[in-house]
């Protein structure tokens, strides 16, 4: 837990304050205010939360000021505008978690902590959300009102108390009013096997097939349910061969490039284990995975380490407090200090090399880090983005997230600092933040805005879906209860839910709609998505080796932007005295020499042609630059609390220009109801930013006000 | 890499690696020869252009990926420009060769852009200059628009190598006259053929009519007037022979009898040789021929001083307020001169400051703000950042880049010159004060400022043709020495300050932070900057409108013949096709609406209001006090004894600049109203485009702004197709007509360098010599790498 060391002095002036807070209170006083808001908030409130303070008050900050209360619960702290709606509330009215930085006393600026003061008046409080947020609220009567103190100090208190995890766990999410009847989730859940069977074949991924050996959660808690093993395998040998891997985490498919390569994802291999012949065979079997040469990347390689991940977070967070002490023109080298696009940028680097190695150069991939729950997913995530055009599409994104993060078992609770400070690491963050420079650098092949970047960065932390509450996607599953719904669960004290409520329970993230209105739902949208138009009939070469089995199979280590040939793919197979027992253990400089000289290695054993290096790219494929100029800082993510933020969150004018060509196109049409086929509107390609039901909606009332 | 080239280069602090030695073998170059011999380009001359010397073989570097091939031709020098005559052009795609300049080409370097020669000698890299004894065998030369060329003299001939590298040392370094620039060969020879564009609604402000077209536009009419006293250059003149007498004779009593009997000598002289004498460097401070000053203001005052210690008017706000300037007074030891100055300037201060003008509050832009040493010193180091022999050096200092962005301190700089903009914007839009800005001459600074506070204030300055003026105004007209600014005439290297160029950096920032509140684009002043070294236009290569009108005639003719027709810079059909110049204009900006009569009315009102404010106020005014410190302050400062310490340094306005600023920012942009630009640390960035657009590591295929531009484009285009469709169904017409392809459409992905990267990476990937940022190990160990490592870069 962070407390902003630099929270002590705001730039405020709390005498001008006092006029608006009065003028405030006059406006409010014929509304009739209820003293116990608790029986009408009740309803609004999340199963299990319970309002602990509130205190009206005005939100400060912002254009224009709202009225309205702020709430301490035992889950968050909200503010909530007169008159809007709860849902609304979730989204505008910040739902800041445990965010307390200071309050403002008497007329000078205090950093509140717990038990530091007993008497003072509060006339605004200023939090700091984890998330970059700032909300500041003004009392109502200039902080004299008994409620100001309450909610200050039940904030402080929570703020003290707060653990997340107990809080989380205590939410037994049923909420019966929000799902009516069985309804499918907006994005597959990658919690069944149809799910992995249908993304399989959308992957045209032939030598693969769903597992179901995790299905029971014995072979590891942290693996989804289902996962992509090679055909040939049979699950005995996946179970055997999965034995070997840290915390049971064998190699999966994670993605089938439509050339021919894969790449995989595994863990480290488990050292102490002493594998006899067939299993080392399974392990081999299963890395290959019927390619004849396949790239090892060891991911940890060249990235920075959790512990970094995290202290570059801490400090950036620090940099960017509106009050941060840090002077204009020492600015830049202050963010150089944070090194947190340092790490960005390194993200970018090795995900755009790996691509190119699947994509242009068809190779298999395995990225290999030893929890093979970060870094891999972050990896394989980014490697996807820049190669596959689908993955670019809000849906395609969203499934991607749920794949690779959320099903893969990425503990999202203990890296985003729920269950204590130890393992706290926002490698999630961290990719969104790389995902937002792509966005930049390639404005148009996103179908996603950098609005929907910030309402996922936003709910990482809002507790009402499980998504990002659980560390692993059996406790996800155990507490939404929908194992029972498939097969029987051999989990003690566990206590079976009603059974209608399962579909209900499935509630995720992707249900934008418990968080977002329509209108900032439709602004998930890019106006300016314009993908490249890829010919269906390309594919890129297939390997030419694929699948034959002719020369000794060659494997590879990718570091540092060069490859090197390894000896062996596993460590134990060799004499005891080979004493690497893991490669992650072996730092990249001991391995082996290439044997050739380097320049015949590469085109004769990756039998690249000659003109290999002056053909095109594949389309599709998005090469990120990492420059220093180009890794940018996500200005409207983390410089929110400051005063300069910038207002309005997509261009209004392009949303603009195209609400008028939808509105022309529309006119056009009401006018020549039969020249369809001439019709230019009806020549715009498919990827018109908004769906035509939605321009009816905005445009209908216009139009037809411009008709007649 | 920073300090480079300071002590004769030498590649910063490792020996520079043989990085570009050994790519070409000998086999390749027999093959390049002969397609060479097949497929000659011609050298493309403009009119007036000659051939100076020239030698072929000469083998050009091409960076592509991390690896250099070479590209055989000709190189040539000419009394215009530098060139290379290859044969790579071929490669080019269409598209990118659409916004091609007509003047200069992708290979030409005029010699007025020539920033730095090296020469390498035994992988040493040395500055060239003066008479060379032994000549290098590359030839490596940076440019002012941050291109850099490196082509190999290994394979030429040593006769050529011998006449091309003295011709390019000689013709870009050496002293020039004014008279022997390419821009009178080139009006000479081209005097038939230009044609001005008549759509070109750009005003000079080179007429009386200009200037009273601009003081009713600002509705400065009321209280400031045009004159003509200037006309035919007399104050100027007087300026420069006074100057001498002044000092020779220091009569200081009859210095009013002196000025009048030498004023009417000048006419009388001037009437029988009208081109006598003045080159136009010994005007120092150059008036235009008119201006505007206080309506009050005796016009024999502007004589007195040769225009120094004249208020300026430059632009009147909308609530009355205006900004002038004032250049100072000349420093004198003499308390006899110095008593007369005092008098003067108290008898000035006086006019300027009744009723009906606002308080005026001088800022001192010589004394207490920017210095031109700064300017020049944080240049060079920020260039040094982007002019790029070799990758590898690039990615050295790469893993260093904001730290060594800041240590060069030109983005502190252009915010200094932001923040002072911002605060006069406050003194004149909420405390309704007119503003004199204070400088030596009046030409550098000032012109920085009051363009940068107009384009602020005045939305008329965000339109393309509105910008136009204000240059020509502010800098054309207002004196800015661009001839020594940018080292034109080689003449003197300290005087270069690149001072233009910090104005477009600034502007860069407004219109990256406020892109629809302009009618131009990040590419129109990309290319404004490049333009600076095109001496073919007249606009940027004088020190004074003064200057150029006594140079504009043929020498010995001068009785029949019409004096030379110059062409300006905003004739952009000069360098661009049409569909090329679709580049400069912002697709967002939309012209502000017209307002109904009604608002009008409530405009003028409460403009008449706030005229009529000081008037009341100004006796009473609690900031009477504190003009009256002005004034003394005022004084002393235009008498040369400079105060450290300034009344606009205390609490009190930093209180009011903060909260004019935050509440600004606060509220929804107006994007025809006042504009103020974000100036916190992480606000201030870098012109990528102009700075990063040569470098091919920084491309990005398909990416960049120009995604999104050209995404834009197209759907301008067709709201416009359906605009016009449906005005035709309204009007039953017959069907419309296929629409032009605009430049962008249909074309494949761009690169984010477009349109400037003529450069295109074909294979798929640098694999670099990466140093990550973990600390990586001994440099024995990179060099190990790279010798042992598969290189998947292979090409």
């Amino acid at each position: 837990m962070w407390w902003g060391g630099r929270g002590q002095s705001f730039n405020i002036a709390p005498q001008k304050e006092e006029p608006e807070m009065g003028s405030v209170q006059e406006n409010r006083m014929p509304e009739p205010r209820s003293r116990q808001p608790s029986s009408c908030l009740a309803s609004r409130c999340l199963p299990g939360e319970q309002i602990l303070a509130w205190a009206p008050g005005v939100r400060k900050g912002l254009e224009p000021e709202l009225s309205g209360t702020l709430i301490c619960t035992n889950f968050r702290v909200t503010f909530q505008p007169c008159g809007w709606q709860w849902n609304q509330t979730l989204v505008h009215g910040y739902t800041v978690l445990y965010l307390l930085t200071s309050v403002s006393g008497l007329s000078r600026v205090q950093l509140l902590r717990p038990g530091s003061l007993h008497k003072f008046i509060p006339e605004e409080i200023l939090i700091h959300g984890r998330d970059f947020r700032l909300l500041r609220v003004g009392f109502e009567a200039g902080g004299l009102e008994p409620q100001a103190f309450q909610v200050t100090m039940a904030i402080v208190q929570a703020r003290a108390q707060s653990n997340q995890a107990q809080q989380y766990s205590g939410i037994t999410l049923s909420k019966a009013g929000q799902g009516s009847g069985s309804r499918k989730p907006p994005i597959p859940l990658m919690e069944t096997a149809e799910d992995w069977e249908t993304e399989r074949k959308k992957q045209a991924a032939r030598g693969w097939r769903v597992s179901t050996v995790n299905e029971r959660f014995d072979v590891a808690t942290s693996l989804p349910r289902y996962f992509w093993v090679p055909n040939r395998i049979l699950d005995s040998e996946v179970r055997r061969a999965f034995g070997h891997f840290h915390q049971g985490r064998g190699p999966r498919l994670s993605w089938h490039h439509p050339g021919g390569s894969d790449l995989l994802r595994c863990g480290g291999f488990y050292t102490a284990s002493d594998p006899n012949k067939e299993d080392i065979r399974a392990v081999e079997l299963m890395l290959q995975a019927g390619h004849s040469d396949v790239v090892l990347v060891d991911t940890m390689d060249e990235l920075p380490s959790l512990a970094d991940v995290q202290l570059a977070h801490l400090r950036l967070r620090a940099l960017c407090l509106p009050d941060s002490s840090v002077a204009e023109d020492k600015w830049l080298s202050a963010l150089e200090g944070t090194r947190w696009l340092d790490y960005v940028r390194a993200c970018l680097r090795k995900a755009s090399d790996i691509s190119v190695l699947v994509t242009s150069r068809v190779r298999s991939v395995i990225l290999q880090e030893r929890g093979d729950r970060d870094l891999n997913g972050l990896l394989s995530s980014l490697v996807q983005l820049l190669s596959a055009p689908e993955a670019r599409t809000l849906f395609g994104f969203q499934s991607l997230v749920q794949r690779e993060w959320v099903a893969a078992g990425h503990p999202f609770l203990t890296r985003l600092g729920g269950t204590g400070a130890s393992e706290e690491a926002p490698v999630f963050l961290l990719f969104l933040d790389c995902v937002w420079q792509l966005l930049q650098q390639f404005p148009a092949d996103f179908e996603f805005s950098e609005f929907f970047l910030l309402a996922l960065h936003d709910s990482v932390r809002v507790p009402d879906t499980l998504t990002f509450l659980r560390n692993t996607p059996w406790e996800r599953g155990k507490q939404s209860g929908q194992l029972n719904s498939y097969t029987q669960v051999y989990t003690p004290g566990y206590s079976q839910p009603p059974a209608g409520n399962s579909f209900n329970l499935q509630l995720s993230v992707w249900d934008w709609d418990l968080r977002y209105s329509n209108a900032q739902i439709l602004q998930f949208q890019n106006p300016g998505y314009d993908p490249e138009h890829c010919p269906d009939s390309w594919l890129p070469r297939p390997q030419p080796s694929f699948m034959v089995p002719g020369p000794p199979s060659s494997v590879w280590l990718f570091s540092r932007g060069a490859l090197t040939p390894l000896n062996q793919l596993c460590p134990w197979r060799q004499s005891p005295c080979q004493q690497s027992p893991s490669l992650l253990a072996v730092s990249s400089r001991w391995l082996p020499r290439p044997a050739i000289s380097s320049e015949s290695l590469a085109d004769q054993e990756w039998g690249l042609p000659s003109h290999w290096g002056a053909c095109p790219l594949p389309p599709g494929l998005l090469l990120p630059g990492y420059l220093g100029p180009q890794i940018r800082l996500w200005r409207r993510c983390y410089l929110r609390g400051r005063p300069e933020v910038q207002m309005g969150l997509s261009a209004p004018t392009i949303s603009g220009l195209q609400d008028e060509l939808s509105h022309l196109q529309e006119l056009l049409r009401k006018w020549t109801p039969r020249i369809s086929p001439e019709d230019h509107s009806k020549k715009r390609d498919p990827h018109t930013i908004l769906n035509p039901t939605e321009i009816a909606g905005i445009l209908k009332g216009r139009a037809e006000g411009d008709l007649g | 890499m920073l300090g480079k080239g300071v002590v004769g280069g030498g590649g910063g602090t490792k020996a520079p690696k043989p990085s570009f030695v050994s790519y070409v073998r000998p086999e390749e170059i027999h093959t390049n020869e002969k397609e060479v011999t097949e497929k000659e380009v011609t050298l493309h001359l403009l009119p007036g252009e000659q051939l100076l010397c020239e030698a072929s073989t000469v083998l050009k570097y091409v960076q592509e990926d991390s690896c250099q091939h070479g590209v055989y031709g000709r190189l040539v020098c000419t009394d215009f420009k530098i060139a290379f005559l290859g044969d790579d052009e071929s490669a080019l795609d269409n598209d990118e060769t659409q916004f091609k300049n007509k003047v200069i080409g992708e290979n030409d370097i005029t010699l007025h852009c020539v920033d730095q020669i090296y020469g390498v000698f035994d992988e040493k890299k040395k500055t060239l200059f003066g008479q060379l004894k032994k000549y290098p065998e590359k030839l490596i030369i940076h440019c002012k628009d941050l291109r850099v060329f490196q082509f190999c003299l290994r394979y030429t001939k040593e006769e050529e190598v011998k006449r091309i590298v003295s011709g390019i040392i000689h013709h870009t370094q050496a002293p020039k006259l004014l008279k022997r620039l390419f821009l009178f060969s080139y009006a000479t020879a081209a005097q038939n053929n230009t044609v001005t564009d008549p759509k070109n609604h750009t005003v000079m402000f080179d007429t009386l009519k200009d200037w009273c077209w601009e003081l009713e536009r600002t509705k400065g009419n009321m209280k400031y007037k045009a004159v003509s006293v200037n006309e035919g250059y007399k104050v100027c003149e007087s300026s420069a022979k006074l100057k001498d007498a002044v000092f020779a004779h220091c009569y200081v009593l009859s210095i009013t009898r002196w000025l009048a009997s030498k004023r009417s000598s000048i006419n009388r002289r001037q009437k029988e040789k009208p081109h006598l004498y003045l080159e136009g460097d010994l005007c120092q401070f150059g008036l235009p021929a008119y201006f505007v000053v206080p309506t009050p203001l005796p016009e024999e005052n502007v004589q007195r001083f040769q225009g120094h210690g004249i208020p300026i008017w430059c632009w009147s706000c909308h609530n009355g307020s205006a900004l002038l300037k004032m250049s100072a007074l000349p420093k004198e030891q003499d308390d006899g001169i110095l008593q007369i100055q005092k008098s003067f300037l108290d008898g000035i201060y006086k006019t300027i400051h009744r009723p009906p003008y606002e308080i005026v509050k001088t800022e001192d832009l010589s004394s207490n703000f920017l210095s031109l040493q700064e300017i020049q010193t944080a240049y060079s180091k920020f260039k040094q950042l982007f002019l790029i022999d070799n990758s590898t050096e690039f990615w050295d200092t790469d893993i260093k880049w904001f730290s060594l962005l800041e240590s060069s301190s030109w983005l502190d700089i252009i915010r200094r010159c932001l923040k002072k903009a911002i605060e006069i914007t406050e003194c004149m839009e909420a405390q309704n004060m007119n503003v004199l800005l204070l400088e030596e001459n009046a030409s550098d600074l000032c012109c920085l400022i009051s363009s940068l506070v107009q384009l602020m204030m005045d939305p008329h300055c965000r339109t393309r043709i509105g910008f136009q003026s204000l240059i020509q105004k502010e800098w054309v007209m207002g004196g800015h020495c661009f001839l020594d600014r940018c080292n034109h005439l080689r003449q003197n290297d300290k005087e270069e300050v690149p001072v233009f160029l910090l104005f477009l950096d600034c502007v860069w920032q407004l219109v990256h932070q406020h892109p629809p509140a302009f009618e131009f684009t990040e590419t129109y002043l990309t290319v404004l900057s490049d333009s600076l070294y095109i001496p073919i236009f007249s606009t940027f290569f004088f020190n004074s409108p003064h200057q150029k009108d006594t140079n504009m005639g043929r020498e010995g003719q001068d009785t029949q013949s019409k004096p030379l027709n110059l062409l300006t810079v905003w004739d952009w059909s000069v360098q661009f096709e049409p569909k090329a110049q679709t580049l400069l204009k912002n697709p967002l900006y939309v012209e502000k609406p017209k307002l109904d009569k009604g608002q009008r009315k409530g405009m003028r009102f409460k403009h008449q209001r706030q005229l009529s404010l000081p008037l009341t106020q100004s006796k009473s005014s609690p900031k009477r006090g504190f003009f009256r410190e002005e004034t003394d302050h005022l004084i002393k400062n235009l008498l040369g004894k400079r105060i450290s310490k300034l009344i606009n340094s205390s609490d009190e306005l930093q209180d009011n600049f903060r909260e004019f600023y935050d509440s600004w920012h606060s509220k929804s942009t107006d994007y025809h109203g006042l504009l103020l630009p974000h100036i916190e640390g992480p606000e201030i960035k870098v012109w990528a485009q102009r700075y990063l657009r040569w470098i091919p590591e920084a491309q990005i295929l398909g990416g960049g702004q120009v995604a999104t531009l050209s995404k834009l484009l197209e759907m301008m285009e067709e709201v416009q197709s359906l605009q016009e469709k449906i005005d035709e169904r309204h009007h039953s017409q017959q069907a419309p007509q296929a629409e032009a392809p605009c430049l962008l459409r249909n074309s494949a992905r761009l690169s984010s360098l477009f349109p400037f990267a003529l450069l295109q990476r074909h294979s798929s990937k640098p694999v670099l010599p990466t140093s990550g940022w973990k600390a990586l190990g001994d440099e024995d160990d990179l060099a190990k790498r790279e010798d042992e490592f598969v290189d998947l870069g292979d090409v």
